[in-house]
């Protein structure tokens, strides 16, 4: 069940007036439980299971956690069941393949068989999400959660469950445990991050990925200017599809009086790669820092450390993204970035001299050429577009004039709201010009097709 | 918790600070109102205005283009025009629109032709089953009431259980968007929940019809995004021409017999009547019509039966009976066509003009038919009939 489809939208109907009349009740959370099992189950009946399974090992852990001395031990095993049940349904396939793949180069005629599962949607987000819980608990960050409905409900709430942001305890259970108070500003804060979400994902995520799915699913049929479009396009596509997930995500969620951190900040008008990835999936680049960045070493121990440290987080975060090489690669593109410009940025000269439009079209080039890794069906088939973006010829690209207005009027709105013109895109008239005319485009040119996020793959 | 709006940034009872968005888009809840009531106002009016701006002037012999089949605000609207008009609608599928024959060699032109005036309108849809007459009727067809109405009956729809709805493995059937969503459940009919309750909501919502008449009607049926990526460079707003296009695709290559075609004998696996998904609905159809005054008139046929086996033939002669003898029950006056001489079909059930002209002039001949039409027989070449004859 995806926010922007019908579904969705009788579901949200029939669930929130009840969560209203409940909200000063013991059974609001019990309905949010509800719900989000529910939620969860009209992706796959057997998924609930899976997220009980975990809920239950991470409360029994903590719980006994608290009261013992050997908490590591504890913390170890929770550890281990959760990177299990990733292991297990996200990366088994991957690890079979690769294992039959030595074996066959080495010739020895076995192959191990395959798992025959399918990853659970979401199963990353609230693997992390409770895996920084029992990490925060364990550190003593945040007290353990005694209500069982309640550390579930955290674990499980919907608006959040199947792609994050991947909350932080400290944040969320407080407003879980309190009664919500849901004010008129809460309610129209809700209905503006909800319509600005939807119309990033169906009017302009979707709308991207009918020219990039084109012409990534036969690069050698392009010449370089598709090439090169089709990687500018996926560059926005994916952050329109997920930050518009996430905008919705967070809409509802304030709808109901709980507030999701953000996620998304104008991630293309950073000025350089540190500074993009705490602007991009925040809550997953701040998961990855201090849940394996800093207990690795962060930046304290030498300049070599520090590289290393950055390279393997980097690396992991790519193998979190998608059990495959190319998310691997991509990992690596970005560790090797992030290493070779970290002096660069630290350069006074760099810093003071070299205009800031310059660094943020360079971040979105090499930003943009990364995700090339990403988005490519093999590593062969991101060789073969990088190749062919150098040495195929021109032709005409084909690309509507359409899709690349859009883009340039959000880059210029995201410009013109960091910069002194701010006030300009903030002047009431604007804000509800721009609403009008996204509610209005939706209900006359965009047709939910309930077009899945690319994000709910991992 | 409660939470306190400064700016841009929500501040929270535990001291953290969540950041509203990345954006300025941020309304209050009078902004709110604003937008909402405007894009009520224009969810209301634009599809009511839009027929002021939009040419649509159904000529003498006009019938929905079959790239239109589907678009069913634009059937509404010819639906009104028929009924202010007070014309006598012609009512079924392709073997009545005249899928193989030009728009002046139909069974409504025939009609017209022999009536001497333009009294008949052709209101016939391409693939237009009995399961989704009766959803384009109920839904799009709402201002037909109190009217003189030629509801055909193709028996085609019968002739398999795949054609009549009844198969459990998913295949594309015409007119999707008019069957029953959810009651009763049609088996082989897969689309996704969110998909029937968008179906459900686009029958009540004239709006979202609307913006499906402007993508069949202007952008080759594809939503604006799929269009740019066929029209990378055009403008989409100049596409919309503001003009209905009647262009008709008669293929006169095709205007040729089922024996031209090498069609051979086939041997219908007919359904069960008592059981047939597309019966039931054909009756409720008349039942819905009579129940908002029509005056339904129902016309069998004519099938092919040349193409039938001698088995096969018998299994619909049967079946014939069973129609023919809940018409009568019902008082419902009906013409069960004889089958026309072999050569003048195409198919099945698609008759060739020289067919609807000799059926045109079977119905004037018929009594049933000229009571139905509430005249005195216009020439004496209309002989007297009974309903034996019809038989």
């Amino acid at each position: 069940m995806l926010f922007h489809t019908w579904s969705f939208v009788t579901f949200f109907v029939v669930v929130y007036p009840l969560y209203l009349l409940l909200k000063r009740t013991r059974l609001r959370l019990l309905w949010i439980l509800a719900v989000s099992y529910f939620f969860y189950a009209c992706f796959n009946p057997f998924y609930p299971i899976l997220i009980f399974y975990s809920t239950v090992v991470d409360y029994l852990t903590a719980a006994k956690m608290d009261v013992s001395t050997r908490k590591k031990a504890w913390l170890a095993l929770s550890i281990v069941n959760n990177l299990a049940l990733l292991g297990f349904f996200k990366y088994g396939v991957f690890v079979t393949d690769n294992i039959n793949f030595i074996l066959s180069h080495v010739g020895v005629g076995y192959t191990v068989a395959e798992p025959g599962i399918l990853l659970p949607v979401g199963l990353s987000f609230y693997i992390f999400q409770s895996m920084g819980y029992m990490i925060d608990v364990y550190r003593g960050r945040v007290a353990r959660e005694s209500s069982f409905v309640t550390h579930a409900a955290f674990v499980a709430f919907f608006p959040r469950l199947v792609a994050g942001p991947i909350e932080r305890a400290a944040n969320m259970l407080p407003q879980l445990r309190a009664e919500p108070v849901i004010s008129r500003q809460d309610i129209s804060d809700g209905l503006s991050l909800f319509v600005v979400g939807l119309f990033k994902k169906v009017a302009l995520a979707d709308y991207f990925a009918l020219y990039v799915d084109k012409v990534y699913a036969a690069p050698g049929q392009f010449q370089s200017p598709a090439l090169i479009l089709a990687a500018f396009l996926f560059a926005w596509q994916i952050y329109f599809d997920f930050s518009g997930y996430t905008d919705m995500a967070r809409g509802i969620a304030r709808l109901m009086g709980v507030r999701l951190m953000l996620n998304f900040n104008n991630p293309y008008l950073a000025t350089g790669l540190g500074e993009f990835w705490s602007r991009w999936h925040i809550s997953l680049s701040s998961w990855f820092k201090d849940y394996v960045y800093i207990p690795l070493g962060g930046n304290r121990k030498g300049t070599f450390n520090t590289y290393r440290n950055m390279f393997l987080t980097m690396v992991i975060s790519g193998l979190w993204h998608g059990a495959a090489w190319t998310y691997v690669l991509w990992g690596a593109v970005h560790a090797i970035g992030r290493v070779l410009t970290r002096e660069l940025e630290r350069s006074s000269f760099y810093r003071e001299n070299v205009p800031r439009l310059l660094k943020q079209i360079l971040v979105f080039v090499f930003v943009g050429f990364a995700w090339i890794f990403f988005r490519a069906d093999s590593i062969a088939d991101a060789w073969l577009i990088i190749s062919r973006i150098f040495s195929s010829g021109f032709a005409n690209p084909y690309c509507p004039i359409l899709a690349l207005a859009f883009v340039f009027f959000a880059w210029l709105y995201q410009f013109a709201y960091e910069s002194r013109f701010r006030g300009l895109v903030e002047l009431a008239q604007v804000r509800v010009g721009i609403v009008g005319l996204m509610v209005l485009y939706l209900a006359v040119f965009a047709h939910p097709g309930g077009q899945a996020f690319i994000y709910l793959q991992f | 918790m409660r939470g306190r709006s400064t700016g841009n940034v929500i501040s929270t009872t535990n001291g953290d600070a969540i950041p509203f968005s990345s954006n300025g888009v941020r309304l209050s809840i009078r902004q709110w109102l604003v937008v909402g009531v405007t894009m009520v106002a224009l969810l209301i009016f634009l599809p009511r205005l839009w027929p002021q701006v939009e040419k649509f002037e159904p000529q003498a012999d006009y019938r929905v283009p079959s790239d239109l089949s589907d678009d069913y605000w634009l059937y509404e609207r010819y639906c009104k025009w028929a009924c202010s008009r007070d014309k006598i609608l012609v009512i079924g599928d392709s073997a009545i629109r005249g899928f193989y024959v030009p728009a002046g060699a139909t069974l409504s032109h025939y009609f017209n032709e022999l009536a001497g005036g333009d009294e008949f309108a052709n209101l016939a849809v391409d693939g237009l089953h009995p399961v989704a007459l009766f959803g384009l009727l109920s839904h799009y067809g709402r201002d037909i009431s109190n009217k003189r109405i030629i509801l055909h009956l193709n028996p085609l729809w019968m002739s398999s259980g795949k054609f009549d709805l009844q198969t459990d493995k998913e295949f594309q059937f015409h007119h999707p968007k008019l069957v029953p969503q959810f009651v009763p459940k049609i088996a082989c009919y897969k689309e996704s929940i969110s998909g029937r309750i968008g179906t459900v909501v686009e029958r009540y919502v004239d709006f979202f019809s609307w913006t499906s008449h402007l993508q069949k009607v202007y952008f080759q049926s594809m939503d604006l995004t799929a269009w740019t990526l066929e029209h990378p460079y055009r403008n989409p707003l100049s596409a919309i021409t503001l003009e209905v296009p009647t262009a008709e695709h008669y293929n006169p290559a095709e205007h040729v017999s089922w024996m031209e075609k090498s069609m051979t004998k086939e041997d219908f696996d007919w359904v069960d009547l008592s059981e047939s998904f597309q019966w039931r609905f054909f009756r409720r159809t008349v039942d819905m019509l009579r129940a908002r005054g029509n005056k339904v008139f129902v016309l069998v046929g004519p099938f092919n039966e040349h193409i039938l086996t001698v088995a096969g033939a018998e299994t619909y002669s049967k079946m014939k009976s069973q129609i023919e003898s809940w018409l009568q029950q019902k008082t419902v006056p009906y013409y069960i066509a004889p089958p026309l001489p072999s050569e003048l079909y195409r198919d099945a059930s698609h008759p060739l003009s020289k067919g609807y002209e000799m059926l045109a002039g079977q119905l004037f001949e018929s009594g049933v038919f000229r009571t139905f039409l509430g005249e005195p027989a216009t020439a004496n070449r209309f002989a007297e009939d009974s309903l034996s004859q019809s038989r």
